[in-house]
């Protein structure tokens, strides 16, 4: 199952109910442990079987639509997520609740998040519009787009995104577009290997000095674990982004707040 | 060889030691400068434009000023990205040609005899054990370099090396890596396989002045290297025995060639992925724009390389900003149907004169 979807099944208190995971949930830490038993969104399905899995959470994708009308017909019920988006995120917690019985408890959730999400909203909502890059990848420069979580919360934040007229929701971006449009943010989880430097600090960018985010110190390296996953944390997630792009709305982003998973840490 | 060419003239300083009437050296200076000139114009149009506007001709003419951004995309990201897609260009247009003359089959290019495959073996590896910055072209340059030596040892049999067994060798080493990268793949994090498809898909980068430096440097030595063989080439043309009866030592030529244009191929390839067409295109254009001679082909072929792959960049970089394309697939799109063109224009050329060209023969 998707790192998504196992969050928000732990956040519903069914996490006893979990019999294994997909290969990169190592979060929340209480489902370490279990069994990992495949990737994105073709699980194996003799380990399914194994298991006398009922109930598989994965990601929605085409490629793997015949493989899992395969898995209904051994009888594993599959619910396929797409959680790109707050709307996808929030539609996920609904139907993850729906699927295990949990519809209060997943409705509750819901609208906490989208009660912190409009609370950030409004926020930011008089603050003059900051120009923010998130970069998700460097060589090349992948950037948040249009239609991807990040972009809404970028918006949402008082910010507006430099790569939000480009065509994919992880495009891949001129280095020349990044400096024509300089931007005055620039949040970096491009990375996500342990021990790699977090915080306020230029690191990848030092070298376009001009760059208002680099002038003014305002280029965030934060492990893509505290942005990347939309899930149930998608309100601290804007909540962070409000931090990141507005401090002296927000308030300053915490040291914890540019580093991965507490329980990677531990185990480090 | 002999294809009838009315501009030709068979006459000014006719070479004795020929068989037949030689270029005159007027035209290898003709078609050089006229090509730098394409190349010149290419390289203008190239850094007049990009995803970002920058007033280069009214800096140059009417005195503006740029801002320091400005400066930055023209002169530390543009600049330099369009000199290495000129350089990668025209190694790759040599290394098509030298390729196609060894084989003596039209349809080869490239990636054909198998260094590509372990350049971008080598280059995955780097990617999944994560050295980045120069660990990948230098981790795909090793990969290169090892599949040469391996390739040329397998292929050798008594001494000789029999073109039949290079092609085979080269082909079953492509599928071998490609299974190998497949695998790779298989099991890398999806952050990594993103990285992969990428690279493998091509891309020019802005390198740096001494990466660039270098890549110049090797693709004009190699060039030269290669238009030394040029006569050669040409004897090569009417087969192996034949070229022998004219005096050319085939093994060392053979072998020559091969290290030679592997060797353009792994630069190209571990700087910038796998480019496709520009190798098969650019050699077969300019062979019906200029005759089949090697001599005038082989720096034509760089330097047409170098504006085809110029352009195309130019179009990558342009057409959907502020997203990039990989370049590969705008020479593909470019190449692919200009080849097919090509061909069945040649077809029709080639029934109408048959017997008069030999160097497209059975491979053709």
């Amino acid at each position: 199952m998707a790192p998504a979807a196992a969050e928000t099944l732990v956040e519903l208190g069914v996490a006893g109910r979990i019999v294994a995971v997909g290969d990169f949930v190592d979060w929340p830490p209480i489902l370490a442990g279990l069994p990992k038993i495949g990737g994105h969104d073709a699980p194996n399905p003799e380990r399914l079987v194994e298991l006398d899995v009922a109930l598989l959470f994965t990601a929605a994708s085409a490629a793997g639509r015949g493989e899992h009308a395969r898995l209904e017909e051994l009888g594993i019920r599959v619910s396929a997520l797409d959680t790109s988006t707050f709307g996808g995120t929030l539609a996920a917690i609904t139907e993850i609740g729906r699927q295990v019985g949990r519809e209060p408890e997943a409705r509750a959730l819901r609208e906490r998040i989208a009660g912190r999400l409009e609370a950030v909203r409004q926020r930011a909502a008089m603050a003059p519009r900051r120009r923010v890059l998130v970069a998700v990848g460097h060589d090349p420069i992948f950037v948040a787009g249009p239609g991807s979580h990040l972009d809404e919360l970028v918006t949402l934040a008082g910010g507006e995104n430099i790569a939000r007229d480009a065509l994919s929701p992880y495009p891949m971006v001129a280095l020349e577009t990044i400096l024509e449009r300089a931007p005055e943010v620039i949040v970096d989880s491009a990375d996500n290997r342990l021990g790699q430097p977090r915080g306020w600090t230029a690191g990848f960018w030092t070298k376009w000095p001009f760059l208002p985010a680099v002038a003014q110190g305002r280029v965030a390296f934060v492990d893509p674990w505290q942005l990347l996953v939309p899930g149930p944390r998608l309100a601290e997630m804007a909540e962070l982004m409000g931090r990141l792009v507005h401090p002296e709305l927000f308030g300053a982003p915490r040291p914890e707040d540019f580093a991965g998973a507490p329980a990677a840490d531990e185990s480090r | 060889m002999n294809a009838p060419h009315p501009d030709r003239h068979p006459d000014r300083q006719a070479n004795p030691q020929s068989d037949r009437p030689a270029t005159p050296a007027r035209r290898l200076v003709l078609v050089t400068l006229g090509l730098t000139g394409l190349l010149a114009v290419a390289v203008a149009i190239a850094v007049s434009f990009g995803a970002a506007a920058v007033p280069l001709w009214q800096r140059l003419f009417l005195g503006s000023a740029w801002s320091e951004a400005q400066q930055a995309i023209l002169l530390a990201l543009r600049l330099p990205r369009v000199l290495t897609a000129a350089a990668l260009g025209g190694l790759l247009g040599v290394a098509g040609v030298a390729f196609q003359a060894l084989l003596r089959n039209p349809l080869a290019d490239p990636y054909v005899l198998g260094v590509s495959g372990g350049a971008s073996l080598g280059g995955v590896v780097a990617l999944i054990v994560g050295v980045g910055g120069l660990g990948v072209p230098l981790a795909a340059f090793i990969g290169a370099l090892v599949s040469l030596v391996a390739i040329e040892r397998i292929a050798t049999s008594g001494g000789r090396l029999t073109v039949l067994t290079l092609l085979l060798t080269g082909a079953i080493f492509n599928a071998f890596s490609a299974a190998l990268i497949y695998f790779l793949q298989s099991v890398a994090s999806r952050e990594e396989l993103s990285a992969i498809v990428f690279y493998l898909m091509g891309r020019v980068p802005s390198s740096g002045a001494l990466t660039l430096v270098g890549l110049w440097a090797a693709g004009v030595a190699i060039t030269l290297a290669l238009f030394a063989s040029a006569r050669d080439f040409n004897a090569l043309t009417t087969g192996e025995e034949g070229a022998s009866q004219l005096g050319v030592d085939v093994e060392r030529l053979k072998r020559r060639t091969f290290v030679l244009g592997s060797l353009a191929t792994a630069l190209a390839v571990s700087s910038a992925g796998l480019i496709g067409f520009v190798g098969l295109v650019v050699p077969h254009l300019l062979r019906r724009l200029l005759g089949p001679d090697h001599r005038l082909l082989l720096p034509a072929a760089f330097l047409g390389g170098a504006s085809f792959l110029v352009l195309a960049d130019l179009a990558a970089r342009t057409l959907a900003a502020p997203t990039e394309l990989p370049v590969g697939v705008v020479t593909a799109l470019l190449g692919g149907p200009f080849f097919l063109l090509l061909l069945r224009r040649r077809g029709a050329g080639f029934a109408g004169s048959a017997g008069s060209r030999n160097s497209g023969g059975s491979g053709g």
